[in-house]
Parts: C-alpha cells; sequence; structure tokens
C-alpha cells in the first residue's frame, strides 16, 4: 500500500516536473531573454549582403529585418552596431551583445565561445544554365561566379574553369550561385551540386532560454526565408 | 618437448560461467555501441555529450580486452609457451585499469577545463511535429539510456568476476559503473544548464571522476602488483587465504615435519611452490607425488604447485 503511493507521488512529482520543464526551462544563466524585455536588445551587425546590408539610414537585410520582427514580438527594440565580426563576436562572448547577426553559418569557428541557433536556413550552392542550354560536362566548362565568392573553390575542384564576375546576374552562361538566387534568374539548376550553408545567428554562450526563443521565431520564417532574399536581391 | 604437468583445466561449472562471462561482454559491446550511436545523434555542438561519447567509447576496452584474454588463456602449453597461456588475462587486467583509469582522468581535466575556461554550454532546440523542443531534453533521454544497460551489465558481472577470480572482468564491471555515474551526472548537469547554472555539468562530473579515478588507481596498482607476482589476492585486493590453506594441507601429512608455501596469480590460477621439510626420507619419490597431488587439490584454482623437499627451511 505504502509502496503503492510512493510510486503514485513519484509519478505525480514527475510529471508536474516535466509539464514544468518544458514550459519555463530552459533558463539564461545571464538573464538576457529576460533583460531584452525592459532595455533595447543590443545588436552587432557584420556587413554581409543580402543578410546585412549598410545603407546611409536604418540597416537593412534579410537578418536585420527577422531581427527587427523578432524584438517587436518580444516588445523591444533593435539598437544597432556596426563592426567587424571578430570584435562583434568578442562582445557578444563578453554579453556585451544580445545577438550577432552578419549571414553567419554553422561552420563558424566561434562556437566554442558563443552561442548559436540551429540552422534555420539551408542555402544550397549549384552550376545552372541560361534556360534552353545543356551541360555536357562540367569538366573544361566555363562557370561565372561572383568574385570573393568561396564556392569558386567548389567548382574548381569539379574541374571546371571560374570566371569571376561583378555581378552574377548579368551572365549569359553557366553560372554558380545559391538556388534562391538562380530561381530569380530563372536558370535551370544542373546536378552539379556545390556547397551547402547552414545559416545560424549568434548569441551570447549559454543563454539557452535566448536560443530557444530565436529557435522558435525563425522557426516559423523558415517557409519566408527564399522570398525575403528574393526581395533583397530585387530591391537593390 | 613433454613436461609431466597435467594442462590446467577450469572445472565443469566455471567453464560455464566463463561462457557466460564472455557472453556479457558481447552484449556490453553492442549496447555500447548502441550508446555511442544514440549520444552521436544528440549531441551536437555540447562539449559535456561529446565527452560522455568518448568515454563510451573508452569503455568498449575493458570488455574488449577480456574477451582477447579469454580467447588465448585456456590454450595448453606448447614449445614456444611451455607454462601455457593464463597470463593472456593478466595483460586483459592491465589494459582494461588503463583504460578505466584514463576514462577517469578524461572526465576529471574536461570538467576542470569547463569551469577553468567559462564555457557555459549552449545547447539549441529541434523541430519535432513541428514545435521546437530543447535538446536538453532529448540529450536526458540518451543519457537516461545509456545509463540502463551498464547498470544491468556491471551488476551481472560483478559475481562472476568474483566466482572466476577475473580481475579483468571485474575491472570491465567498474567501468560499467563509472559508465552509469557518468551518464547520471549528464543528466544532473543538463537538468543544471535547463535551470540556468551552467556549471552543474562540470561540477557533477569532477564529483563521480573521483569515484571512477580511485578505482581505476586501485585496480592499476592491483594489475601492476600481479605482474610482478605480488601474493595472491581476491578480486577486492584482500589477501588470498588460499596459501596459508595449502601449507597447512602439507604440515597435516605425517611424514612433513614443516612447509612453506610461495604462490602467485597466473591469472586466475594459483601457482608457485611449496617447500617441505620430511622428517625421513623414505619412499621420497612416491611422497612427494602424493604431496604434490594434496597441494594441487586444496583449490580448484591451484594448478602445478611444485613440491621442493629441503633439509631445513633456513
Amino acid at each position: 500500500m505504502n509502496q503503492m503511493n510512493l510510486k503514485r507521488s513519484i509519478l505525480i512529482t514527475f510529471l508536474a516536473l516535466s509539464v514544468f520543464g518544458c514550459a519555463t526551462l530552459p533558463r539564461d544563466p545571464k538573464e538576457t531573454l529576460r533583460q531584452i524585455h525592459a532595455r533595447p536588445m543590443r545588436v552587432g551587425l557584420v556587413e554581409h549582403p543580402p543578410w546585412v546590408v549598410r545603407t546611409n539610414g536604418e540597416p537593412a537585410g534579410v537578418e536585420v529585418d527577422l531581427i527587427r520582427n523578432f524584438a517587436s514580438e518580444l516588445g523591444t527594440t533593435p539598437d544597432w552596431h556596426w563592426g567587424g565580426e571578430q570584435e562583434q563576436l568578442e562582445a557578444l562572448q563578453h554579453y556585451q551583445l544580445d545577438v550577432v547577426i552578419g549571414g553567419l553559418t554553422d561552420r563558424t569557428p566561434w562556437s566554442k565561445y558563443v552561442g548559436f541557433t540551429s540552422p534555420y536556413f539551408k542555402e544550397t550552392y549549384h552550376v545552372a544554365l541560361p534556360p534552353g542550354s545543356q551541360l555536357q560536362n562540367i569538366k573544361g566548362t566555363e562557370v561565372s561566379v561572383e568574385k570573393g565568392d568561396p564556392v569558386a573553390a567548389e567548382v574548381e575542384s569539379k574541374g571546371a574553369r571560374v570566371v569571376r564576375v561583378d555581378d552574377s546576374s548579368n551572365v549569359n552562361g553557366p553560372v554558380a550561385a545559391a538556388d534562391w538566387k538562380l530561381e530569380q534568374m530563372s536558370f535551370t539548376v544542373t546536378n552539379e551540386e556545390l556547397d551547402s550553408l547552414q545559416h545560424v545567428i549568434a548569441v551570447p554562450p549559454g543563454e539557452n532560454a535566448l536560443v530557444k526563443r530565436l529557435d522558435e521565431f525563425l522557426y516559423t520564417k523558415r517557409f519566408e526565408m527564399k522570398g525575403l532574399l528574393q526581395q533583397q536581391v530585387a530591391k537593390r | 618437448m613433454k613436461f609431466p604437468v597435467k594442462p590446467y583445466r577450469l572445472p565443469d561449472d566455471k567453464q560455464q560461467a566463463i561462457a557466460r562471462a564472455k557472453r556479457l561482454s558481447w552484449i556490453t559491446i553492442g549496447f555500447m555501441l548502441s550508446i555511442v550511436v544514440v549520444i552521436g545523434l544528440t549531441m551536437g555542438s555540447s562539449e559535456a555529450m561529446k565527452a560522455v561519447w568518448i568515454e563510451d567509447i573508452l569503455s568498449l576496452i575493458p570488455p574488449i580486452a577480456f574477451l582477447v584474454g579469454t580467447r588465448y588463456f585456456d590454450r595448453p602449453p606448447d614449445d614456444q609457451f611451455p607454462y601455457g597461456y593464463r597470463r593472456a588475462v593478466m595483460m586483459a587486467f592491465l589494459t582494461a585499469a588503463v583504460a578505466l583509469l584514463g576514462f577517469g582522468l578524461y572526465i576529471f581535466i574536461d570538467a576542470v577545463m569547463t569551469l577553468v575556461l567559462v564555457e557555459p554550454p549552449t545547447i539549441q532546440t529541434i523541430s519535432i511535429f513541428g514545435r521546437r523542443i530543447w535538446l536538453g531534453w532529448l540529450m536526458i533521454a540518451a543519457l537516461v539510456y545509456s545509463v540502463i544497460p551498464p547498470f544491468i551489465l556491471g551488476r551481472m558481472k560483478q559475481p562472476l568476476a568474483k566466482e572466476l577470480h577475473q580481475k579483468a572482468l571485474q575491472t570491465d564491471a567498474n567501468m560499467n559503473k563509472g559508465d552509469c555515474l557518468a551518464g547520471l551526472a549528464g543528466v544532473i548537469g543538463i537538468i543544471g544548464v535547463g535551470f540556468g547554472y551552467w556549471w552543474a555539468d562540470a561540477v557533477a562530473a569532477i564529483i563521480i571522476s573521483l569515484e571512477i579515478l580511485r578505482d581505476g588507481f586501485s585496480d592499476l596498482q592491483h594489475s601492476v602488483a600481479q605482474l610482478m607476482n605480488k601474493r595472491p589476492s581476491d578480486i577486492d585486493g584482500k589477501p588470498d587465504p588460499i596459501p596459508d590453506k595449502v601449507q597447512h594441507e602439507l604440515e597435516r601429512l605425517d611424514w612433513v615435519q614443516r612447509a612453506r608455501v610461495r604462490l602467485r596469480e597466473d591469472g586466475d590460477v594459483l601457482t608457485g611452490e611449496a617447500f617441505i621439510v620430511p622428517r625421513d626420507e623414505a619412499d621420497l619419490l612416491n611422497r612427494l607425488r602424493n604431496a604434490y597431488d594434496v597441494a594441487n587439490a586444496v583449490d580448484w584454482r591451484l594448478h602445478d604447485v611444485n613440491i621442493v623437499p629441503v633439509r631445513s627451511l633456513e
């Protein structure tokens, strides 16, 4: 009889704990999520179009818009800080910023020092062709890549010849770019997958409540990402 | 070359026990591999989970060492190994002890580094049925899974290790205990992280690492001592009463004036010499043969205890 009671009370405690746990845990060691309800959200910006775009006025870009939305959902306002990646992430590591955006991906070497959200958008790169043309063999083909885009290395490793251009949307020939962009150019995507980037947003280390809240927010936007990126490029 | 020594054979019930122990070791390897996979799937970028993962890989070493050792230990002596292969399990014991000590050291150092470098773990969410679930809960589920098999297997190995005097198996059981403790510490740590105490993880790990280090260090000491032919001890390191029993049995023979027995452990088996001072030298060869049989019959673990007749024990 006693043992039954004990078992039952253990079960009830366990259930209560798990309901309570799922609702209010995890918590932030440094209370960032709670604090930004009461003060502006300090956002570190690293220029990286189309994610974070520097203009004469207010910052623009897909991630800037996302964070603006996130802030208003939390009932707070963003306070923008421009800077370089290392500087911003070091400030984040020491809780001097609440979020850093700049087209970061999960390949970042910073994950030991700051926290990151789960990947919220997968950006796949392919070789694509103008409508109507066909790719015989990627080896030796001239493929256009925007200057400074690291995907050029993947193109080279496939045996293609890289042509570096200022703007890949004006090219009339094989191009290597992200799928959302190729779709906008109405190019035909080939089977030649080059790379796949998982985009993340940086948060202070260990602030798990903030990560969860931001993850939930980004998850609701997952189907809008492609459209937002295309709009951003169209605006330019 | 042939020697007038019968190869050692385990009693039938012990043979069965060895077969069971081997089976348990195989099951351990299977479960540990499955745990390595489950933890690997949920570990994400968590350093604490990565540590658990490495620990689980390390804990594959003792059962493998035991299986390798027991594969050879029963082979009869041959020209190359005239004393047989019994000591193979001592190598397994040493290997397992080093693995256990390394396991404890790894947990300890990793946890101290986390505290010193101030690395609060960031644990993200994943989507399950359209909801974002904190990965911490999944990690706890994986850790709870990782605790159950070693807990049960460790409990099953302990009595076998005692029965068979297989110290490598005992160390494997200690490793299972360590796995259990490490998993529980991981659960406590993640719950702590959930409540915002990022250091909970590391503190829990340090406490359990001390227990594992204690086991690992004593097992290592014990295995080195055994390789050094220390006087026999039981599975817990306490002196074994068998040498005294053998001496007593020999001194009960009416033609024996005094006896002094010196034994060492060849793995699970005990061997060595009994020095005997006979009262007279009549029919000595037959008496010695009889003393040999008496000495070796005292316990199932005795094998090839040689009788050395001497004039005095001085």
